[in-house]
This record gives C-alpha cells, structure tokens and sequence, in this order.
C-alpha cells in the first residue's frame, strides 16, 4: 500500500526487506558486571513473512524484540525498517507493534477501549475508529465481549485481544514476545493456527518468539536459532530440521542422534564416508574434523530402519528398552562403541513386531539422512 | 426428644457466647475509641456551658450550637452572624484544599521519580522520604519558623539579592501556614502514591510507547488511572489532618490567621465554652465526611465513564 511513496529498497532475492538487523551487539550493565545479551546479530527479516526467533531461556530473544520495538537501544549496530535507519525514533514513532508475553493490556479500560487506544493516540476520528475497533473484533472472534474489562475474560481471551490491539494501528511489523506460552496445550494448538490465519490475512510481518522448537517449525516462514545471544542459523523449518549447521540446532531442533564418528573417505563434494560404531555410512555436509579425524553425526530417529538379521553397512544395536506411543514405536538402543541411539519406527497393526530387552538388531540409515555437524564447535567467548 | 432440642440450644448459646468473645476486642476498641468519644461530643454539645469551662450536666441548652453560627452582640444584645467562625471555616478548607493540591501536584512527580529508580536505589529514597517524620512536628514547625522571619535566611537572602530593600512580612500569613502545611503532610502524599506505582505494572507503559502514546499521554492515560487509589489515600491523608491542623497555623499563623483546630482549641482552654468547642468539632467532623464523601463519588465516577 505504501510501496509507491518510498524508495526502493535494495532487494534479496525477490521480496522487500521490513527489518533488517546488522552487527547488533547489546550489553547490560557496564565494566566487570557487563553481560552481552545480544553478540553480533545480523538478520534479514523480509515483508510479509512469519519470521520465528527460537532459542532457549535467557538467549537473547526478548532483548532483540525490545531493540527493535525501541524499548531498549543497541550497544552497537543498525536496525534498519524498509532499509531507514530507525534508531533515532522512540518506541511510539515506530510503526512496529507489540504483543507482550503478559498481554499488558490496561485494566481500567474495556476490551474495545483497549483495541481502540492505538488509534485514539494516533489521532483517528471516533467514527473511524470504532469501525475498524468492530472489524478488529470479528477479525480475533471477540465481538461479543467488546465491553467487558480485561480482568473479566479469560487468558485465552485476553490474549485475542492483546494481538487485535496490536494488529488495529495497522503496523509494518508485529512483535510477539511468546505470545502463546501461558496457555494450556489445547488453545496453543488452536492459537498457532489462528496466529498464521491472521498472517496471512492482515500480511503484516510477523516476527514471533518461542522456545517451542515445535511450535515454531509449524508456524514459521522461516526460523532463526538463538543461543546464547548468538545466532546459529536462519533458514525455513525445513532446513533447520534437516541441515542443521551445529550440534547445538541439531540437539535444540526435534529428537536427534548424534554421533562420533570416523571419516574414512570422500564419497563426492559433500558427501563422506564415514566409520560409525563398527559399520560405514555416508553423511552429507561439510566435515568439521576436529585434527584426529572425528567427526559429529547426526542421524533423526526416524531415518533409521530396524533389522532382525545383518546386512551390510548396517550398525549393529542392542535393545535397551521399547516405548509404545500411539503413532511410533521408540526403541532405546545401545551401539557397541557405548552410545545410546533412539529409534523411531511408525507403527502399523499388520506389521506389529515385539522387541524385547536384550534383542540383538541392525539398523540401516536412510539414505541421504546422516548429517555431518560442523565439528562440537560450543560457543566461543 | 426434648433433650436434643435442649443440646441443640446450648450449642447455640455456647457458639454464640464464642462469637461474642472472639469480637469483644474489637467492639471494645470501637465504643471506646470511636463511638464512646463521639457520644460525648453530642452530648456536650448540647448543654449548657459551666461557668469555669465544663458543661452543666443536665442543663440542655442548644447555645452551642447557635454559637457556631450566630452570637449575641455585647452592647446591644442582638444576634449577628457569628463572622469570625465562619471566616476561620473558610480559611480551614480553602488552606487544607490547596495543601492538598499542592502535595499532589509535588507529591506525584516524587513518587513517580523513586518508583523508576533501581531496587536498592528506592528504599534509600524512601527512607529520605520519612526522616522528618523522626522529628517532633513542633521543631519542625519551628524551623520553618525561623526560615521565615523577618530576620531569617529567607528574607535575608531576598534583601541581599537585592529584591527586597527591607524585611518582607512572610511569617503569620496565610502563605506561611500553607508552607507549613504542604512541608508537614508532603510524605503523607509521597508514600500512598509511591505505594501504588511500584504495584503498577510498567509493562503498561511501556504498552502505551508502543501504542503511539507520546510520555505525556502515557502519564494521562495509563500511569494516572493506574495509580488513582494512591492519589485518592494520598489526598485523603493530607486533607483531613491538614483540614484540623493545630500545631501549624498556631505556630506559623500567629493568632490572627486560626483554623478550625485553634478555635476548637480556645473554646476548651481560655473561651471556657466546651459546647461550642464541641459543636465545632462535629461541625468539622461533617465537613471532612461530606468532603469525602464528595472527592471519593467523583473520582470514581471518573472511572465508570471510562469504563463506557
Ligand atoms: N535489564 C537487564 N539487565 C541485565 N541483564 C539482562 C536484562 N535483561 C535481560 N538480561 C539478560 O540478558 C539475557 C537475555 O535475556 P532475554 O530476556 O533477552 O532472554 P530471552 O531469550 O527472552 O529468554 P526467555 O525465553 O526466558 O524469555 C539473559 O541472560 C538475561 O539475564
Ligand atoms: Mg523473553
């Protein structure tokens, strides 16, 4: 809508940058007791997208929020929206709105009052206002509850109207600080869906904190992984999931196995033939020996089959335990280098197979499913 | 049959004479220090006054009542509008009034200040706050006094600054009663209001910025409202001991700029006439009640029109 009236920013690949954050350092505190929050962050966060900042407690995630809805400012480091440079503008000239992980909605104004004080601070006209306070209503379900205080509707409730106060002013980017942690699993299930309709319906850029690594692969366009005010990797869900670039996403990202093993050979420009307890297997990526030639590998529970008798190229396993879990079998393993494997196997009632403790099995790696890690680089600092 | 009934009542009895017990002390506390005084104002107040002060037991008489608003005029014998009472009313709620006003207005941006310093950083502040509670009301007043004085720093200041050529009348006016007032009943003010915002949730604020609220709509909107049964102790607080100050108008006024606690204070000492002493009280009594009743209705009020 705006699109004719501003210059034209430098693209990536084919969408308009909202928010783009380069080299952001944040430190709290000064001299000895300095903590930096956040160290070198730059990201790329384009118009129209569901952009998920995922990360453990205390990663960071908050503290980048805040630098960009201006509650907080950057040690060191631009953030720029639709390429201008904002940090000079405080928090109520940003067209940047924020849903708060506690709602912060104003308890001695009603539920309209409150979807409503955006617009008054912006000068709308009453008239104006109450149509597009009504339109912000039925957009997050609420119409009935318009004059009811905030203290007299339920979390879930609340949180509906915390997002239509946000989403009323029609910002560029919206802001939400986990948003859905304090409800139970059902209504999460059920906001998530109502989270992404509402995306996609208002097309605002959404730029969403979790550290519900599940919730996020359901939800975003793309994911950045937090740790330790760092980030690891940006990518879609998908290659997050299956390319992790680290130990740590690997680990932070779904269940996995990861193992050492031993290169032994180069099978093509990234793929290698690596030695893993007692049998040879090919893993993609880039190999981050660490000088003795060990390398991490990653294997999914899931991508691995589980044999009755040997084959070749098979790793050998002992069944430690069997876990029935509706959809999945999950079988604990032990390989013979010592290490624990999980294993995965769908269920279905014709091929229903009891393993027990004991159970000597061999395990096949999917194809194209064992993942090098670039080395057990931890975080250096 | 009969013997269940029986139990049945002394169980009642027994619970009851419990219930009693348990809400002895309390009762106690009431007629004794409330109902019991009360009872003795109105009583006073409607007998005659014994001649070396006291009241004639048992001789009704509602002079004191009349006394409040009119009297006998010592040549002629006529009645007339007992003006000096009415101007010493007056005085009482326009001075406990103001002092309100102003505590609020330097109270608000005090609390507001010490509420958004560090942890540690505010009870430090606090305790500032409350240190000249530690001193006798009466030095204290006696130093504004001094500060005051037609040969104190003040005056002396504003003549060396070459203001003023000679001494400025400043102590025995209304100014310096109010001074007084405001100094004595500020933390009074300070602390209900700091009390409230530290309560206050600041990601509200911090809400309204994002919400486009510039500082001074984020004040008005939502740190105000938000912090209103602060505002409304604080001015309550200040109000009524202000309304039935003693100590400052007798020190700071003189003897011509009284509020209602002097002339309460006169009619039981050299006025020797304790039913008028007492129809004052009452009289202020109604008046902090109403003014209450009054301050307390609007403001919420206020806040039920916000509601919609
Ligand atoms: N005002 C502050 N002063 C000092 N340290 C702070 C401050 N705010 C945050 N931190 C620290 O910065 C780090 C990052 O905090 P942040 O709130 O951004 O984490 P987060 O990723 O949002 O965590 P969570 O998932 O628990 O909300 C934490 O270690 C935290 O202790
Ligand atoms: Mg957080």
């Amino acid at each position: 809508m705006l699109a004719l009236s501003q210059p034209i920013q430098p693209q990536t690949a084919d969408r308009r940058l909202a928010v783009q954050a380069i080299g952001l350092h944040k430190s709290y505190g000064t001299g000895a007791s300095a903590f930096l929050a956040l160290d070198d962050v730059s990201i790329d966060i384009a118009e129209n997208e569901f952009f998920t900042l995922l990360g453990p407690s205390g990663c960071g995630k908050t503290t980048l929020l805040r630098l960009i809805a201006g509650f907080n400012f950057p040690t060191n480091g631009q953030i720029l929206l639709r390429g201008k440079d904002i940090a000079a503008l405080p928090p109520f000239r940003r067209p940047i709105n924020t849903v708060f992980q506690n709602y912060a909605l104003f308890p001695h104004m009603s539920v309209a009052e409150n979807i409503g004080f955006g617009l008054k601070m912006l000068g709308w006209t009453k008239s104006r206002s109450v149509d597009r306070v009504a339109a912000m209503l039925k957009l997050v379900r609420m119409e009935t509850l318009a004059d009811r205080r905030t203290s007299e509707i339920s979390g879930g409730q609340q949180q509906r109207v915390a997002l239509a106060r946000a989403l009323a002013p029609q910002p560029e980017v919206l802001l939400l600080d986990e948003p859905l942690s304090a409800l139970d699993y059902k209504l999460r299930k059920e906001m998530q869906v109502e989270l992404k309709r509402l995306q996609t319906e208002t097309g605002i850029t959404f730029i969403f904190v979790t550290h519900d690594q599940e919730e996020a692969l359901a939800m975003s366009d793309r994911i950045a992984v937090m740790n330790r005010g760092r980030v690891l990797q940006v990518g879609r869900p998908r290659e997050i999931y299956n390319a992790p670039v680290d130990r740590f996403v690997a680990d932070f990202i779904g269940e996995s196995n990861i193992l050492s093993g031993r290169l032994v050979g180069q099978a093509a420009a990234d793929a290698h033939q690596v030695r893993i307890a007692g049998a040879v297997a090919t893993a993609y990526g880039k190999a981050g020996t660490s000088g003795d030639g060990t390398v991490q590998v990653l294997i999914r529970p899931e991508h691995v089959d589980v044999l009755d008798s040997p084959s070749s190229d098979c790793i050998p396993a002992v069944v430690e335990d069997e876990v029935f879990v509706g959809t999945d079998t999950r079988l604990q393993l032990r390989l013979n280098d010592g290490s624990t494997f999980t294993a995965r196997l769908t269920n279905s009632p014709e091929q229903e197979k009891i393993r027990t403790s004991g159970t000597q099995v061999w395990l096949r790696i999917h194809s194209h499913s064992a993942r090098l890690l670039g080395g057990d680089h931890v975080q250096h600092r | 049959m009969s013997s269940i009934a029986e139990m049945a009542a002394t169980r009642r009895t027994a619970e009851g004479r419990r219930r009693w017990l348990l809400k002895a002390p309390a009762l106690a506390t009431i007629v004794i220090a409330s109902v019991g005084p009360l009872a003795v104002m109105l009583v006073y107040s409607v007998m005659a006054k014994g001649a070396f002060g006291g009241v004639a037991l048992g001789h009704f008489s509602l002079d004191g009542w009349t006394n409040v608003f009119v009297e006998r005029d010592p040549f002629d014998d006529t009645l007339v509008l007992a003006d000096a009472n009415l101007i010493i009313f007056w005085r009482s709620i326009k001075l406990a009034l103001v002092a309100t006003l102003a505590t609020l207005l330097i109270g608000f941006p005090t609390a507001y200040y010490i509420a958004t310093r560090p942890e540690q950083v505010r009870s430090q502040w606090m305790l500032l706050i409350t240190i000249p509670f530690w001193t006798n009301l009466l030095i204290r007043t006696f130093a504004i006094m001094g500060l005051l004085s037609n040969q104190g720093p003040v005056n002396n200041i504003l003549i060396w600054a070459g203001l003023i050529d000679k001494p400025m009348q400043m102590l025995f006016t209304d100014g310096a009663v109010l001074l007084g007032l405001v100094y004595v009943y500020l933390p009074l003010m300070v602390l209900p209001i700091y009390a409230s915002l530290e309560r206050m949730d600041f990601n509200l604020v911090e809400a309204g910025y994002d919400l486009y609220a510039t500082r001074s709509k984020v004040l008005w909107h939502i740190v105000i409202p938000s912090c209103k049964p602060g505002l409304i102790a604080g001015s309550i607080l200040v109000f009524i001991p202000a309304i039935g100050a003693y100590v400052t108008p007798r020190v700071l006024g003189g003897g011509k700029n009284m509020m209602m606690g002097n002339l309460i204070e006169l009619q039981f000492g050299q006025g020797r006439n304790w039913p008028l002493g007492a129809a004052l009280s009452i009289c202020l009594l109604v008046i902090v009640t109403v003014a209450l009743i009054i301050y307390i209705r609007g403001s919420s009020g206020k806040e039920n029109a916000h509601g919609g």
